[in-house]
C-alpha cells in the first residue's frame, strides 16, 4: 500500500537507525577499546580510535592461556549437554506420546511439574549433591543438571503428538523394530523442531553462569563466562584493552553464528522460548 | 593487597603484572605434564607487589626443584576468595595448597573444608613449633590440631614521611621518628606536623568508603592497647568494655575534629595522599612498603604508637593451609610440604613486601635486618592483636565490615562515639546470635 | 495435559491394536535415560533442598542437624532477607515494564520496515546472545565508570552509575534492558508476523488509519503474547543474580542485592547452606505462584489454537 520510499518509511528508517546505533554502541565501544594501545584506553575526552589500531591486547590475552582453556570447556560442556538433552528428551517425549506403560501419567505429570522448578532455587541442594558425588570441579558436574530439562521434553511431546501415526504404521507393517522407527523415521521427520530445541539448549548452556560458577572453583575447569568473571578481571587488573579483548573473544562466537544462521536461531529461540524460559 | 579491591587500581595493575608472569609460566608447561614433574596446584590472593614477590619466590623454588611444577592461581582477594576455597574444599578436588588469613581459620573450622597439617612431614622438611612466634603458632591450631603453617604477620604500622617529619622537628638524632607514648605525646606530634603542613590534616588512613575496614583497624588497635576484648575466649560471650571502647572512639573523633586526621579519605585516597607528600603519616597495614618505595616517596615506618597502654597493633597473618581433598596423592603431598618449607625458610625474601616473618630464625637473618624500613617494626610480632576466635572474624569478614561501617561516621562527626558503639554492638550481637556453621563439637 | 496421552490409541481403529501393543512393549526404555537424570538432578535435589532447609547443615555437609522450621523463622525475621526480597521485587517491576514496552516498540518498528531486516535483528537481538558475564564486565569496566565510561563521556553527565545507592538499581535495569529486550522483541515480531494480512486489508477498505489499525487490530491480537511475555519476564527477573552480582556485588549499601545473591552469600560465603536453602525455598513459593499463571495462559492459548 505504500511506496518503497514513502515519507513514513523514511521516518521509521531514521528512528530504527538511531536506536540501532544506541543499541550497538556498547559493543562497538568494547571492540574499539580492545584495539587501542593500553595507555590510551582511558584517555579523556573519549575517543573512539586510538593513535593506532593494535592487536596487542588480543595477543596478550591469548598468550596467557586461560581463555583458550575456558573456550574448550565451554564448547565441550555445551555440545555434550545439547546432544544428551535432545537425544534423551526426544526419546522420553516419544515414549510418552506413543507408548503406554504403568505409571505413565504420573510420571508425565511429575516431569511437567518440573518446569516450575528453576535451577537457581536448587543451587544449594544441587551443590551439596555434587559434593557427595565427588563431582565438584569436573565437567560432569556442569553437564548433568543441565540435561534434566523438562521443558524440552514438553515441547517435543507436544510435537510428537501432532505427527501423523500413519507414517510409523507403514514402517511397522514392513517389519521395522520400534527403535528403528524412532531413529530412521520419527527423528528425521522432526528435524526442524530438533534444530530449534538444540539451538536453544546450546545457547542457554553456553551462556549459563550461576551453575558453572558454583561447581567450578578450579580455573582449569571453568567455562568461558565463569573464567571471564572470576579470573580475567583479577588477572589483567585494570588493563582495559585486555579485558575488552577478552569480552569480545567470549561474546563473539554466538554473534558470528547468529549472523550465519539468523533464521534458524530466531526460530529456535522464539519457538522454545515461548513455551517457557 | 589488603585494601578493598574497588579502590586499589594501582595494586590491581601490579597484580596483573604478577599474573602475566604466572600465566606465562603456566602455559610454558602443558597441564598434562606426563614427565616426571609433580604438579602442585597453589591458590593465593596476593596482588600488587605481594604478588610479584610471591611469583618470584615460586620461580626460585622451581629453579631449585625442577621435579616440581607449582601451578600458581591468583584469585580475587577478600570474600570471593574465601568462598571459593570453602567450596573447593567441600568439593574435595581442591588445590593442593592455599594461602589463608589466620584469623579466618576459626571461621572455616575444621569441618572438612581444610585438612590438618601433618606435623611429621613438616618436621621432616625442617619446620618445628619452636621456629614460630608462639601466639601465632597457637592460633594456627583448632582443637589442638595444626591446620595452618604461619608465614607472616601484617600489623598496623605507622608510615611517616621523613622530609615532612624532619621539617616539623619530629625526627631524633638517628633520623628516625621519635616514638610517642600516650595520647598527649601523639597529639603533640600530630599538631606539630599539622603546622608544618600549613594546617592540613597530617594523618591519613582508610576512613570511609564502601566496605571500609580502616576505622575497625585503627579502633581495634587502640582498644586492644587498653586491654579490651570483644568476645570471651570460648567465643560464647560478648566481653566488649564500653568505657575502653568509648575512650578509643572519642580519641578517633578528636583526631577528626581537630583536623589531625582526614576523615574524608577512602583507602585509595589515603595511600595516594601519603605517596604524594600531602600527609605526613599513614596508618595502614605494612603492605604498601614496596609500592611506596617504587614511587620514591621519602618515608620510613615505625610500630604503631602506644596510645592506651600496650604496644599492641591490630594484625592478621598469612599462612598456608591444605584445602580438603578426597584423595591426596602422597607424592604431591610430599612436594607440597617441600614447597611450604621452602617459602617459610625464605621468609626474608618475603619480608621485602613489608610483612614480619612468623618464622623466628628469619628475624635474625642479616638479610632481613638489612631491610629498611621493613625490619623497623619487627618487635611487634609478639604483640599482634588478632581477631577473636569466632566464625565471623578475620580479613574481609562481616565483623570488620560492620565495625568499619559503624565507626567511620564517628571520625567525621556524623555520628557520636556512643551512637557508633551502639551500632557496632548491635551488629556484634546479631553476629553472635546467628548460628555458627562450624560449631566446635564437630571438630 | 496428561489426559491427552491416550488420545492417539483411543481414536485408533481396530487394525491398530496390534501395532499399539508392539509400541507398548518397552515404553519405559524410551523414557528411562531422561528419567534417571531427571530424578537424580531435579527431583532429588528438590527433596534434598527441603530437607536441608530444615537443618543446620554447613557447606561441607557437616553440622547436619534437624532444626525444624528454625531457618524459616530466622528468615522471616531477618531484615537483610526482607531487604533483598524487596530489591528483587523492585528490580522485577522496574525492569519488566520497559522490557515489555520496548520489546513491543522495536518489534512494531522492525515489522513495518522493508530494508535491512537482518541488521535490525542483529542490533536489537544480538546482545541477548551474550553471556551475562560478558555483558556485566563490559558495562562495569567501560560503560559505567564515572570518569572514562562511555555513558558519562557521551552524555556529558557526572553520575555515579554504580556507586550511588539511589542510582545503582536503575543502572542494573538499564543494563538488563539492553541485554535482554531482544528476546521480547523476537517474540513480538513472531506474533506480528502471524497476524493475517487480510484483517488489515479489510480495515483499509473501511478507511482505517495506521493508528486505528494498530489500536483495534494489532494490539488486541498481541494480548495473549503480552501475557506470556510478562510472565516469562517476571520469572526471569525474580531469579536475577548474574549481572547484579558481577557489577555491584549487591551494593552500594545493599541497594541492589537480590534474594538469590543473598542466598549465595549466606550459603556459600557464609557457609550456612541449610539457611540458604530455606531462603531459596521462600523464593520458590513466589515462583510457583507466577508459574501457575503461566501454565494457565499456556493452556488458554492451546485451547484458542485448537
Amino acid at each position: 500500500m505504500t511506496k518503497r520510499f514513502s515519507p513514513s518509511q523514511i521516518i521509521l528508517l531514521v528512528v530504527a537507525a538511531a536506536l540501532a546505533i544506541v543499541w550497538l554502541a556498547p559493543l562497538a565501544w568494547a571492540v574499539a577499546t580492545s584495539l587501542k594501545p593500553e595507555s590510551e584506553t582511558t584517555k579523556l575526552p573519549l575517543q573512539w580510535f586510538g593513535s593506532e589500531l593494535t592487536l596487542d591486547a588480543y595477543r596478550l590475552v591469548l598468550a596467557t592461556g586461560g581463555i583458550v582453556k575456558w573456550a574448550i570447556n565451554s564448547t565441550v560442556t555445551a555440545v555434550v549437554v545439547t546432544f544428551m538433552t535432545v537425544l534423551f528428551s526426544a526419546m522420553a517425549a516419544y515414549g510418552f506420546a506413543r507408548t503406554q506403560f504403568r505409571g505413565q501419567r504420573v510420571l508425565l505429570a511429575v516431569i511437567l511439574a518440573g518446569i516450575m522448578v528453576p535451577p537457581q532455587v536448587l543451587m544449594a541442594p544441587l551443590f551439596a549433591e555434587m559434593v557427595s558425588l565427588g563431582l565438584v570441579d569436573t565437567w560432569w558436574s556442569i553437564i548433568l543438571p543441565q540435561v534434566a530439562a523438562p521443558l524440552i521434553v514438553y515441547i517435543l511431546y507436544k510435537f510428537f503428538q501432532d505427527v501423523p501415526l500413519e507414517l510409523e504404521q507403514a514402517a511397522f507393517v514392513d517389519g521395522a523394530g520400534r527403535w528403528r522407527v524412532f531413529f530412521t523415521i520419527v527423528l528425521p521427520l522432526s528435524r526442524p523442531v530438533l534444530a530449534a530445541v538444540s539451538i536453544f539448549t546450546f545457547i542457554t548452556t553456553w551462556n549459563n553462569f550461576l551453575w558453572p560458577f558454583l561447581v567450578s572453583t578450579d580455573p582449569n575447569t571453568m567455562t568461558l563466562p565463569v573464567g571471564l568473571a572470576n579470573v580475567v578481571q583479577g588477572t589483567f587488573g585494570l588493563r582495559y584493552a585486555q579485558i575488552m579483548a577478552s569480552v569480545v573473544l567470549a561474546g563473539l562466537p554466538l554473534l558470528v553464528v547468529f549472523v550465519l544462521f539468523q533464521r534458524q536461531i530466531i526460530r529456535g529461540v522464539a519457538h522454545t522460548g515461548l513455551a517457557g524460559q | 593487597m589488603e585494601g578493598p579491591s574497588s579502590v586499589s587500581r594501582r595494586h590491581l595493575l601490579g597484580g596483573g603484572l604478577a599474573l602475566l608472569g604466572a600465566g606465562a609460566a603456566g602455559c610454558a608447561i602443558p597441564v598434562g605434564l606426563g614427565s616426571a614433574q609433580r604438579r602442585v596446584r597453589y591458590w593465593h590472593f596476593l596482588g600488587a607487589s605481594d604478588g610479584i614477590i610471591m611469583n618470584r619466590m615460586v620461580g626460585a623454588f622451581a629453579k631449585a626443584n625442577p621435579d616440581v611444577f607449582v601451578e600458581e592461581n591468583v584469585l580475587a582477594w577478600g570474600e570471593p576468595y574465601y568462598t571459593k576455597v570453602a567450596m573447593a574444599g567441600a568439593g574435595g578436588r581442591s588445590p593442593d595448597l592455599a594461602t589463608f588469613h589466620l584469623a579466618r581459620l576459626s571461621g572455616i573450622g575444621a569441618g572438612r573444608i581444610l585438612d590438618p597439617i601433618n606435623v611429621d612431614l613438616l618436621a621432616k622438611n625442617g619446620l618445628r613449633a619452636a621456629d614460630f612466634s608462639p601466639p601465632i603458632w597457637e592460633r594456627a591450631h583448632i582443637n589442638g590440631e595444626l591446620y595452618a603453617v604461619p608465614f607472616d604477620a601484617h600489623p598496623m604500622v605507622q608510615y611517616y614521611n621523613t622530609d615532612l617529619s624532619r621539617r616539623a622537628g619530629l625526627l631524633g638524632d638517628d633520623g628516625k621518628l621519635k616514638p610517642t607514648t600516650g595520647t598527649d605525646e601523639l597529639l603533640a606530634m600530630l599538631r606539630k606536623a599539622k603546622d608544618a603542613l600549613g594546617g592540613k590534616p597530617p594523618l591519613v588512613f582508610d576512613a570511609l568508603g564502601l566496605g571500609t575496614v580502616g576505622p575497625w583497624r585503627v579502633w581495634e588497635t587502640l582498644y586492644a592497647q587498653s586491654g579490651g576484648t570483644l568476645v570471651s575466649d570460648d567465643g560464647t560471650r560478648i566481653t566488649l568494655d564500653d568505657t575502653k571502647a568509648l575512650t578509643a572512639l572519642r580519641f578517633m573523633r578528636q583526631l577528626g575534629q581537630e583536623g589531625l586526621c582526614n576523615p574524608k579519605t577512602d583507602y585509595g585516597a589515603s595511600v595516594a595522599a601519603f605517596t604524594n607528600g600531602l600527609a605526613a603519616f599513614l596508618w595502614n597495614g605494612d603492605w604498601e612498603t614496596t609500592g611506596l618505595k617504587e614511587r620514591k616517596t621519602p618515608f620510613s615506618m615505625a610500630r604503631f604508637p602506644s596510645v592506651f597502654g600496650s604496644g599492641a597493633a591490630q594484625a592478621d597473618c598469612h599462612s598456608f593451609v591444605l584445602p580438603h581433598q578426597r584423595n591426596r596423592d602422597p607424592e604431591t603431598e610430599a612436594a607440597t610440604y617441600r614447597f611450604i618449607a621452602y617459602l617459610v625458610k625464605h621468609s626474608a625474601d618475603w619480608a621485602v613486601a613489608g610483612h614480619v616473618p612468623a618464622y623466628l630464625p628469619a628475624l635474625e637473618e642479616p638479610a632481613y635486618l638489612a631491610l629498611q624500613p621493613q625490619s623497623e617494626y619487627r618487635s611487634v610480632i609478639t604483640e599482634v592483636a588478632l581477631d577473636p576466635k569466632v566464625w565471623f572474624a578475620g580479613s574481609a569478614s562481616r565483623l570488620w565490615i560492620e565495625f568499619g561501617g559503624a565507626f567511620s561516621p564517628v571520625i567525621s562527626g556524623a555520628r557520636t562515639p556512643e551512637q557508633g558503639l551502639e551500632t557496632a554492638k548491635q551488629a556484634l550481637r546479631r553476629l553472635m546470635s546467628a548460628p555458627d556453621p562450624f560449631p566446635a563439637k564437630e571438630g | 495435559m496428561a489426559t491427552t496421552v491416550a488420545a492417539p490409541a483411543a481414536t485408533a481403529p481396530a487394525a491398530h491394536v496390534q501395532v499399539r501393543r508392539r509400541w507398548t512393549q518397552h515404553g519405559l526404555l524410551f523414557v528411562a535415560p531422561f528419567l534417571v537424570i531427571y530424578a537424580a538432578f531435579l527431583v532429588w535435589p528438590t527433596v534434598l533442598g527441603l530437607r536441608m532447609s530444615l537443618s543446620s547443615v554447613n557447606i561441607a555437609g557437616g553440622n547436619n542437624e534437624f532444626v525444624g522450621f528454625a531457618n524459616y523463622a530466622e528468615a522471616f525475621t531477618d531484615p537483610r532477607m526482607w531487604h533483598s526480597l524487596w530489591n528483587t521485587v523492585v528490580f522485577t517491576v522496574l525492569s519488566t515494564i520497559p522490557l515489555v514496552l520496548l520489546g513491543l516498540g522495536f518489534a512494531l518498528l522492525v515489522h513495518n520496515l522493508r530494508f535491512l531486516q537482518w541488521l535490525w535483528r542483529l542490533s536489537f537481538f544480538g546482545p541477548f546472545l551474550l553471556p551475562s558475564a560478558v555483558v556485566a564486565v563490559l558495562w562495569l569496566q567501560m560503560i559505567y565508570p564515572p570518569e572514562y565510561g562511555l555513558l558519562n563521556g557521551t552524555l556529558g553527565t557526572d553520575v555515579l552509575w554504580l556507586g550511588d545507592p539511589s542510582v545503582a538499581m536503575w543502572s542494573m535495569v538499564l543494563t538488563t534492558v539492553w541485554w535482554t529486550v531482544g528476546f521480547n522483541f523476537l517474540l513480538y515480531l513472531a506474533a506480528l508476523q502471524s497476524i493475517p494480512q487480510h484483517l488489515y486489508d479489510a480495515a483499509a477498505i473501511d478507511g482505517a488509519t495506521a493508528w486505528t489499525k494498530l489500536r483495534s487490530i494489532t494490539l488486541p491480537l498481541l494480548g495473549r503474547t503480552t501475557g506470556l511475555i510478562v510472565i516469562l519476564q517476571l520469572l526471569a527477573s525474580l531469579k536475577v543474580f548474574d549481572q547484579i552480582y558481577l557489577m555491584t556485588n549487591g551494593g552500594p549499601e545493599e541497594a541492589t542485592r537480590p534474594i538469590i545473591e543473598y542466598a549465595y552469600e549466606v550459603g556459600f560465603s557464609g557457609y550456612r547452606i541449610g539457611y540458604a536453602s530455606a531462603i531459596t525455598y521462600i523464593l520458590f513459593v513466589l515462583i510457583v505462584i507466577v508459574s501457575l499463571g503461566q501454565l494457565r495462559l499456556l493452556r488458554k492459548r492451546e485451547e484458542a489454537l485448537s
